[in-house]
């Protein structure tokens, strides 16, 4: 057996000398930019560029703080917890654009007559405190299909960010769970009475609904991208990519690509905002 | 030369074997400790407050695999008794060979198929039943049963045929009819075949991930205790994005580690009785 | 009435066989309806293109064929191995007897535990990262059984005069191993990898913590850090995330390119595994 060991550790040793491969995890919701900005510079620039979607969030944070990636997409703020895992990386979050957790709903709720969700209600929902969409204003009675989003993506941690402070704070609580985006909105459009959170750019108001979200003012705030722009929307999330310290070499051209006019253009082209949007 | 060869690799391989199973004992020591016999009763799993109770996926696992095969082995062994005793040799080896062929589906593909259209089926279905969606345990089962069900025919096939001709010649010169002598001459006496067959699919039944996984519902804490619920098994938690979180928290990591020897131990001993049934010689 | 009864034996037999045959059938039908429009030649010459929704499949066609190729060459040498030990070094029946029973019992582990295996030792351990060597060693763990099993019965069918007309000339143990008793059975090497190359080519569960990513790899050019793209794992992500309703049609043809290599596979092992068939159980 130690031969071989030996032998795995000079091949992986060679092999790491090959290195000039960027490699990429992280969260799907960032991923679509990333990726296709990805292709672009493998074709004009003839950068190796390797694009993965592991874990969500928590997978891209992870891996980079592995070193197993140099660059990680997240779709959520990064955390004091997610730090201290890591007390030897200097994670370097960049901004490369704005998205917002919506909670969608299939159509035979938002027909129903639910439109709005307050915070409480939110919260009644997730602690299975409230059952019914009648209870939550809906014309006639009908069960809630709630589904979570799996732990680990930053959509899920967004969501309980806002209920609750931090992932920490949310209760136990267990629901069927989903994972990628299309699985949800695929899930949620054909269950009757479904509720999920999705990222509001894949909510198409056709096969699934983002409701608005009544803040303490009582006002209903739809995830518009002017809401979601002025940060009205509670909901409202950065889109990072993450690497560890400066991003550099191969790392640093994805970066000033993405934040450029073309990378600015593909964040616009997957439904979400781009940072110049934000300024206004 | 040769025979040195075959003794290393040989022990190599089943070196690698002894270290698979060691390595899911080793890595779920800290879940023992932490949780002790609980590990395996407990109904409870919350990793952030770092409660594992691997329980309720141990009954999906079974409840699950058992559904796909109360659906399966009726018409697989149906089909099995029509390849092997009513058709002539020719059209047997071709229906045989289709079987098998189609024994060859991906998982990923029947994952596919499940999250697209049987999950909406079974909807739509059992709707009087009023199921909260379409994810649920007995939407696993029926994909698994179309999953396993070429293993059941194909291996309750090669039972039957394992019956020696002269057996059935005896009992036709007897008087009796050709299904009588089916149903007390050779199925009585594929018996142990077909047990193994049977065991052989329910323990690949067990073992699957990625289909279940898609259709499944994934939903933590919840005993099976209705079918058309959604429920976790142990593969569908092992193949999620946890076993991505888990690494480096040794015991969050041990936790998912245990559910890797649980599903090696059941489907180790449901294999092994089965191989053990299935050849008087192995 | 005893005729009746006979026939309606007959006929439930016959309506299981159709039904089973027509389910099968049905879904591969389904897959090839859905995926047909797909199907041209920039399909496979190209790459993906926008996030799978435009190009082609080559990277993940070619990655897939890495892995096989390295699982069968990774597992011949250990399957000639074992299944010389079992046929021809191996004195004592109780210890032939148990290592059958090994191989039936490995034959039956599910794939999933032999991903996180390969994960905890090959990515972790070695430091690999995700690897094209990784996936293709786990692959090849997890098809040995099948392909030791399969040689065994090979061999095992070699006449014995052959054997003894070898040891009549004179030649030593090693020299019948190969002049003889392989030299006959290399035929069933090719089935059994053709059979475990079949199952291994579907498989997700085993490459997708070790060997796969969704996009931007390649061809490898080191061990460690090298990844490649795969069918199953391209099926997989994008039944879970696909934005754009293009990548539908690519998803599809993606599930049918794989039926087809798995099929051609199978195919290709079908007929001297149904004469082994066969032989056995007259």
């Amino acid at each position: 057996m130690k031969p071989l060991f030996t032998l795995a550790l000079s091949l992986a040793v060679v092999g790491s000398a090959f290195g000039g491969t960027l490699k990429i995890n992280g969260s799907t919701t960032v991923n679509l930019p990333v990726a296709e900005a990805a292709e672009i510079l493998r074709a004009e620039q003839k950068m190796d560029i390797q694009v993965d979607t592991q874990g969500g969030s928590s997978g891209g944070i992870s891996m980079l703080g592995d070193g197993q990636v140099q660059v990680g997409m997240i779709s959520k703020r990064l955390s004091d917890d997610d730090r201290k895992k890591y007390p030897q990386v200097a994670f370097k979050e960049t901004h490369i654009g704005e998205d917002a957790v919506a909670l969608i709903v299939s159509k035979d709720v938002w027909d129903n007559g639910v439109h709005t969700l307050t915070k409480v209600q939110a919260k009644d929902i997730y602690e299975g405190k409230v059952t019914n969409w009648k209870e939550l204003g809906g014309a006639k009675s009908q069960r809630i299909a709630f589904f979570n989003k799996e732990p680990g993506r930053g959509t899920w941690e967004v969501f309980v960010h806002w209920l609750y402070g931090s992932p920490k704070a949310a209760p136990q609580v267990s629901f069927p769970e989903v994972g990628g985006n299309e699985e949800t909105r695929n899930k949620v459009a054909s269950t009757r009475g479904a509720l999920s959170q999705l990222s509001s750019s894949w909510a198409d108001g056709k096969r699934v609904f983002a409701l608005a979200l009544v803040g303490n003012d009582g006002k209903p705030v739809e995830p518009t991208e002017a809401n979601i722009a002025t940060h009205q929307y509670p909901m409202s999330r950065p889109l990072f990519v993450l690497t560890n310290g400066e991003p550099a070499g191969e790392a640093k051209t994805l970066v000033e690509f993405l934040l450029g006019e073309r990378g600015q253009e593909l964040v616009k082209k997957h439904g979400y905002l781009p940072l110049k949007a934000l300024k206004q | 030369m040769t025979r040195a060869f075959s003794w290393l690799l040989s022990l190599g391989a089943l070196a690698a074997l002894a270290l698979l199973l060691g390595v899911f004992a080793w890595q779920s020591g800290p879940v023992w400790q932490h949780e002790g016999a609980g590990y395996v009763t407990g109904g409870k799993w919350f990793f952030r407050q770092h409660e594992f109770g691997a329980l309720p996926m141990i009954c999906g696992s079974v409840v699950v695999a058992l559904v796909a095969l109360i659906m399966a082995a009726p018409l697989g062994l149906g089909a099995a008794v029509f390849i092997a005793e009513y058709l002539p040799r020719r059209s047997r080896l071709a229906v045989k060979m289709l079987v098998e062929l189609l024994a060859g589906v991906p998982s990923v593909v029947y994952g596919l198929l499940g999250i697209l259209l049987l999950r909406d089926w079974v909807y739509e279905t059992f709707e009087r039943f009023d199921p909260l969606s379409g994810d649920t345990l007995l939407t696993a089962g029926i994909l698994l049963a179309v999953m396993v069900l070429p293993t059941v025919v194909t291996l309750a096939d090669d039972a039957l045929r394992a019956v020696p001709a002269t057996q059935r010649r005896a009992a036709r010169a007897l008087g009796l009819t050709r299904a009588e002598a089916i149903w007390s001459v050779c199925l009585p006496q594929a018996r142990r075949g077909i047990g193994a067959a049977l065991l052989l699919s329910l323990g690949r039944a067990l073992g699957e991930t990625i289909a279940v996984f898609l259709v499944v519902g994934r939903q933590d804490n919840n005993l099976p205790v209705q079918l058309l619920g959604a429920g976790q098994t142990l593969t569908s938690k092992l193949g999620g994005s946890e076993t991505n979180i888990a690494y480096g928290d040794p015991l969050h990591w041990g936790a998912m580690m245990g559910l890797g020897l649980l599903l090696l131990l059941l489907t180790g001993a449901v294999t092994l009785l089965g191989s053990l049934k299935g050849r008087r010689d192995a | 009435m005893r005729k009746a009864r006979d026939l309606i034996f007959g006929t439930i037999a016959a309506v299981c066989a159709m039904a089973a045959l027509a389910v099968l059938c049905g879904l591969v039908f389904v897959i090839a309806r859905r995926g047909w429009p797909a199907m041209n030649v920039s399909f496979f010459t190209e790459q993906i293109r926008l996030v799978g929704a435009s190009g082609g499949i080559l990277w993940n066609l070619v990655g897939t064929v890495i892995l096989l190729a390295t699982a069968f060459l990774a597992c011949t040498p250990f399957a000639i191995a074992l299944a010389l030990l079992e046929r021809v070094w191996l004195r004592s029946h109780p210890a032939r007897r148990w290592l059958r029973i090994a191989l039936y019992t490995a034959n039956g582990l599910p794939s999933i535990v032999f991903g996180i295996f390969g994960f905890i030792v090959f990515v972790q351990w070695c430091g690999w990262g995700k690897s094209w060597l990784a996936g293709g060693l786990v692959l090849a763990m997890s098809m040995l059984p099948t392909v030791t099993i399969v040689l065994i019965e090979r061999i095992a069918a070699v006449p014995a005069r052959y054997v003894e007309a070898a040891a009549g000339l004179g030649l030593r143990e090693s020299q019948i191993v190969w002049a003889v008793l392989m030299r006959q059975s290399w035929g069933g090497l090719i089935t059994g990898s053709l059979l475990g190359l079949a199952r291994a080519a579907g498989e997700t569960a085993p490459i997708m913590f070790t060997a796969t990513i969704f996009a931007g790899a390649t061809f490898p050019r080191a061990i460690a850090e090298s990844p490649v793209l795969t069918l199953p794992y391209h099926i997989f992500i994008l039944a879970q995330d696909s934005f754009d309703p293009a990548v539908g049609s690519k998803l599809w043809g993606t599930a049918l390119v794989l039926l087809g290599l798995v099929f051609s596979l199978s195919l290709a092992a079908l007929p001297s595994r149904l004469r082994i068939h066969e032989e056995s159980n007259v």
